[in-house]
């Protein structure tokens, strides 16, 4: 008995000591950066064991494969350094938004697009690496800003329009539709004369990503790709709201004339590879990411891809671009300079080039020639198509993603008409700025 | 003799550890929770400023709160008066010496031992429109299948009825311990006043299972009121905000709308509305345990 | 009330079959392979067990289960230390401070998780507590408090006065009487504790994702909610990872179902 009371002390003990302990801590955590910045790299070059956290935003297991393996290439010829990877799939944003919070930031982490906007007050400038000579014209001035400063290397470069069943389109005679008019008229001769058979355009209403993404995509075609168009006011603020209720008219358009699936609301995303291989969707309006999982239900699916049809009378379809997988590295992470030795290990080109054929996705860098497989033959057909940055990274503030999901979703449910969900994109907007002051 | 107020003071130092964890781990962090309240924090940058009261204003003028009050209401009030009146009723029958009761007795309490968001998405496949096991049943009779997680006046109750099946477990073995608990000795006594089995009912079994009815009604209340798992497997609050409830419009507030001062607003609601709720429960059946 | 003990047995036989309705579907997905894709109602032509391979190794859960097993046990130990301990003194000595203690403990129930996750969050880096199991250990113990300090302090309630007095009379100090007496008698009640508080830690997933990140700490539910991928659900998998997970928690509950009843029948009705 006298063992249970001398435990229960040590467990008042521990927590007093935990109590003060933490008081402590708070201040030894604003000044330990900076010394351990100096100190390790040290210890790191005499050959002492460092481990580095990295975080990706993958989901694909062939793609962390790769990742992984190029991972332990580099510990091969660094045996000291260890390598911890986190693929926190669906969560990576909220677990990154915490850690941002708690400044306990990943040595080296995925800022997918938004490295200047959202993590730039996190990520250390790579500006003196070699690799950066290579970037792509198309590349530089996302990952660069005004002073010079380049905040991530980008692992890949993506080129994203519209998926489709090709086999579909073949049995319909249906041409690849250049404007958005084409590409609804198209919707309704599919849904004709399938009988309802096939779905022309997937949507889930509840995994809103995909209702976001139409917007995100047709966003360039209304109001950036034509000749006279809105990029200066959107930039500078002075940009009338009321310009977006077509692009939300057409989209409510498609629901009403029942282009999207009958189910759109509970439908999910996960149901796409299934009804894709069985031939029952005709176009979905994302990359094709989900194509693998297609390809394993039905190997002998046809896929394609197009750009983003346009929508001003005389403009041309374009793609969304800009960086899909990137590496950063923290400012304030404990092993900065091994951290840059890894990216700069990444960006060799044979590496750049595994990755980009693991995930399907064009280099990010020049001088890299990946084999894309299937898609070969789309971006050859397609090398000359304008590639535009996904507007919400330029010209939406952090934070809007969710709002284009939210108002998308309550347009289908009836909740929202097109001019109202302006005004919300308007207002959230104004506070989202405001945060930001 | 020791003085006595020395040694209860000795004696209160045994919660001591329990009220520092406490205060570490849950009275710290929600003080700070409300600080954040009163700012427009997005949630991750070092950077906000105080904004007052803006965030409750916003609250008033919310379309969409008040649906999710609306639902946050039905599923605690719904879930807890399903969970009793159904547990209470497998308690009574499953006391009674029949063979079958072990078996019966833990089937019904095993969901409360499998994660609340796997069995969601059991349910899921169940009421899924595509491929979904009630659509399987449905088909043989009709030619069309039905989506009922789509409908906002039906997918509401789904929820309900999904928590409900969930915790009603609970519910139930509690009633069974207050059933037992009763000596038989009231029975006889009743049976020899020629009391029918319903009077005995009334006047003997609920009035003494008063503290259970108590302690069930709160425990399902709060449980219910903050309800998450289950929404976020069956409709992760849709269609728009039909199905949200106020745990789920936070999350979704904080995480996804960048809006931590909001959701932090929102999570003070929500605390005061379950203690309200709940401490006005235990007022009132605490009152009628007395009586009884 | 008295039934007729033949429409008994056959309404209990009724609620078994719609309560294991769940589980009937859950056992079918898990044993069948990915490509079938037959209704969920019919039973699988072979018994499958790819399933619980694949889910086993994709989501390491052997290790998930080390975790899930360590963490859930160090949690019970320090929740009945920590609730007997605080219990003893709340029921005892009913003064207005204790009173108010006893409410404050029990009111912290209805603070919800999210309202404190981020402070909670950056207070665990500052005590280096991430990534540990004494960490998350000490967040299980905090949060199974009060519904274990709101039990026991009822069980011990019906314990009579006199014991502790007759106890005291022959020179025992209240510490020892607590430790070499009250305690032992509390077993009932502990397996109510034990079978409350362990299920909760054992499933838990919304302070597991984001206070265990590293891989080789995850636990099981985190390690499952891994298969629910943006593209493909593995339903199979994670229906046969979900039965793995809950073989434990049914078998303690099983063992212990006997006190479980009785436990709650003094900890809770007697107020």
């Amino acid at each position: 008995m006298k063992k249970i009371k001398m435990i229960s002390l040590l467990f008042i003990l521990i927590l007093t000591l935990i109590a003060s302990g933490c008081s402590s801590n708070k201040g030894g955590n604003e000044t330990e950066p900076a010394a351990n910045n100096g100190k390790n790299t040290e210890a790191a070059k005499k050959g002492e064991k460092v481990t580095l956290t990295i975080y990706s935003t993958t989901n694909d297991q062939g793609t962390q494969d790769v990742m992984e393996e190029i991972g332990q290439s580099f510990s091969k010829e660094h045996p000291n350094v260890e390598l911890e990877w986190q693929f926190p799939a669906n969560d990576y944003e909220n677990v990154l938004k915490m850690k941002m919070a708690a400044k306990d930031m990943p040595d080296i982490f995925d800022t997918h697009g938004w490295s200047q906007v959202r993590y730039g007050n996190f990520v250390a400038d790579l500006s003196d690496q070699e690799w950066v000579a290579n970037l792509s014209d198309a590349m530089k001035p996302i990952v660069t800003d005004a002073k010079g400063m380049v905040y991530t290397l980008p692992l890949n470069a993506a080129k994203d329009g519209l998926t489709y069943n090709k086999d579909v389109l073949d049995k319909y005679g249906i041409e690849v539709p250049k404007t958005l008019d084409e590409l609804i008229a198209a919707g309704e001769k599919i849904k004709t004369e399938s009988k309802g058979e096939v779905i022309p355009f997937f949507f889930s209403a509840t995994d809103a990503g995909s209702l976001a993404q139409f917007f995100d995509y047709f966003a360039t075609p209304l109001l950036i790709s034509a000749k006279e168009n809105h990029a200066k006011s959107l930039l500078d603020g002075s940009f009338d709201w009321n310009n977006w209720t077509p692009l939300a008219a057409k989209f409510k358009e498609m629901y009403d004339k029942g282009l999207m699936s009958e189910d759109v609301l509970t439908i999910r995303e996960t149901d796409r590879p299934q009804l894709f291989a069985e031939g029952k969707i005709a176009f979905s309006f994302t990359a094709p990411g989900f194509v693998p999982d297609a390809l394993k239900i039905n190997p002998d699916v046809k896929v394609g891809i197009m750009p983003v049809p346009a929508i001003v009378p005389g403009d041309t379809p374009t793609f969304s671009g800009g960086e899909r997988f990137t590496m950063s590295a923290w400012k304030d992470g404990k092993n900065l300079e091994v951290s840059k030795d890894v990216i700069s290990f990444f960006a060799k080109p044979e590496n750049l080039k595994r990755i980009s054929e693991a995930s399907g996705t064009p280099a990010a860098l020049n001088g890299i020639t990946p084999d894309l497989g299937i898609y070969t033959e789309y971006y050859d057909m397609y090398k000359d198509i304008r590639v535009f940055p996904y507007f919400d990274r330029v010209y939406l503030p952090s934070g809007m993603w969710d709002v284009m999901q939210t108002t998308s979703s309550q347009i289908l449910g009836g909740e929202l008409t097109p001019e109202d969900s302006s005004q919300v994109y308007k207002q959230e907007i104004e506070r989202l700025k405001a945060q930001q002051k | 003799m020791r003085p006595i107020r020395n040694s209860t003071f000795s004696l209160n130092l045994m919660y001591v550890p329990a009220l520092l964890l406490f205060a570490l781990f849950i009275y710290y962090p929600f003080f700070e929770g409300i600080k954040v309240s009163f700012t427009n924090w997005d949630g991750f940058n070092p950077t906000y400023s105080w904004v007052g009261f803006d965030n409750y204003a916003r609250m008033l003028e919310d379309k969409n709160i008040g649906t999710v009050i609306r639902n946050t209401l039905i599923y605690g009030v719904g879930s807890t008066l399903f969970q009793n009146l159904i547990g209470l009723l497998y308690a009574l029958l499953l006391n009674q010496s029949i063979r079958t009761r072990g078996l019966t007795r833990t089937i019904v309490y095993l969901p409360v031992i499998v994660s609340p968001l796997i069995m969601g998405y059991i349910w899921y496949f169940f009421f899924q429109y595509r491929g979904g096991a009630l659509n399987d049943i449905i088909l043989l009779f009709a030619d069309k299948p039905v989506n009922l997680l789509a409908d906002p006046q039906i997918n509401i109750f789904i929820i309900t009825f999904v928590n409900t099946f969930q915790y009603l477990g609970i519910a139930m073995v509690i009633y069974l311990a207050g059933l037992q608990s009763i000596s038989k000795d009231y029975y006889e006594a009743a049976s020899i006043d020629g009391a029918s089995s319903l009077t005995k009912f009334f006047n003997v079994t609920l009035p003494l299972l008063a503290p259970s009815i108590t302690i069930n009604i709160v425990l399902n209340l709060i449980g219910g009121l903050k309800l998450f798992d289950v929404i976020i497997a069956l409709t992760k609050g849709g269609p728009g905000f039909a199905s949200q409830s106020l745990s789920t419009m936070m999350y979704k507030t904080y995480f996804g709308a960048q809006d931590a001062g909001y959701a932090a607003a929102m999570g003070n609601l929500m605390f005061f509305m379950i203690a309200i709720i709940s401490i006005a429960a235990l007022i009132y059946f605490r009152r009628k345990e007395i009586q009884a | 009330m008295k039934t007729n003990h033949k429409l008994s047995i056959v309404l209990s036989v009724l609620i078994g079959l719609i309560h294991i309705l769940p589980f009937y579907l859950l056992i079918t997905t898990s044993f069948k392979p990915m490509s079938d894709l037959s209704s969920k109602w019919s039973l699988p032509q072979t018994m499958d067990w790819s399933n619980f391979t694949s889910a086993w190794e994709g989501a390491d859960l052997g290790r998930a289960f080390i975790n899930n097993t360590v963490i859930t046990v160090l949690s019970l130990m320090g929740i009945i230390l920590i609730g007997a301990c605080a219990a003893y003194p709340l029921s005892r000595f009913q003064t207005k401070l204790n009173k108010f203690v006893y409410l404050l403990f029990i009111s912290t129930l209805i603070v919800p998780p999210l309202t404190i996750l981020v402070p909670l969050y950056q207070f665990f880096i500052d005590i280096h507590g991430m990534n540990t199991y004494w960490g998350i250990v000490l967040l299980h113990v905090t949060f199974s408090l009060p519904m274990t300090i709101f039990l026991y302090t009822g069980f011990i309630s019906s314990i009579p006065r006199e014991l502790d007095e007759a106890a005291m009379m022959d020179g025992m100090s209240r510490f020892m009487l607590f430790f070499k007496m009250i305690l032992p008698l509390l077993k009932p009640v502990t397996a109510t504790v034990l079978i409350m508080t362990g299920v909760g830690i054992w499933n838990d997933y919304q302070f597991s994702v984001f206070f265990l990140q590293k891989v080789e700490m995850r636990t099981v539910t985190v390690a499952l909610a891994s298969f629910f991928g943006p593209n493909a659900n593995r339903i199979g998998w994670v229906a046969a990872g979900s039965l793995l997970a809950a073989l434990p928690a049914t078998m303690m509950y099983l063992f212990m179902q006997r006190w479980f009843i009785s436990g709650l029948a003094s900890g809770s009705v007697k107020g």
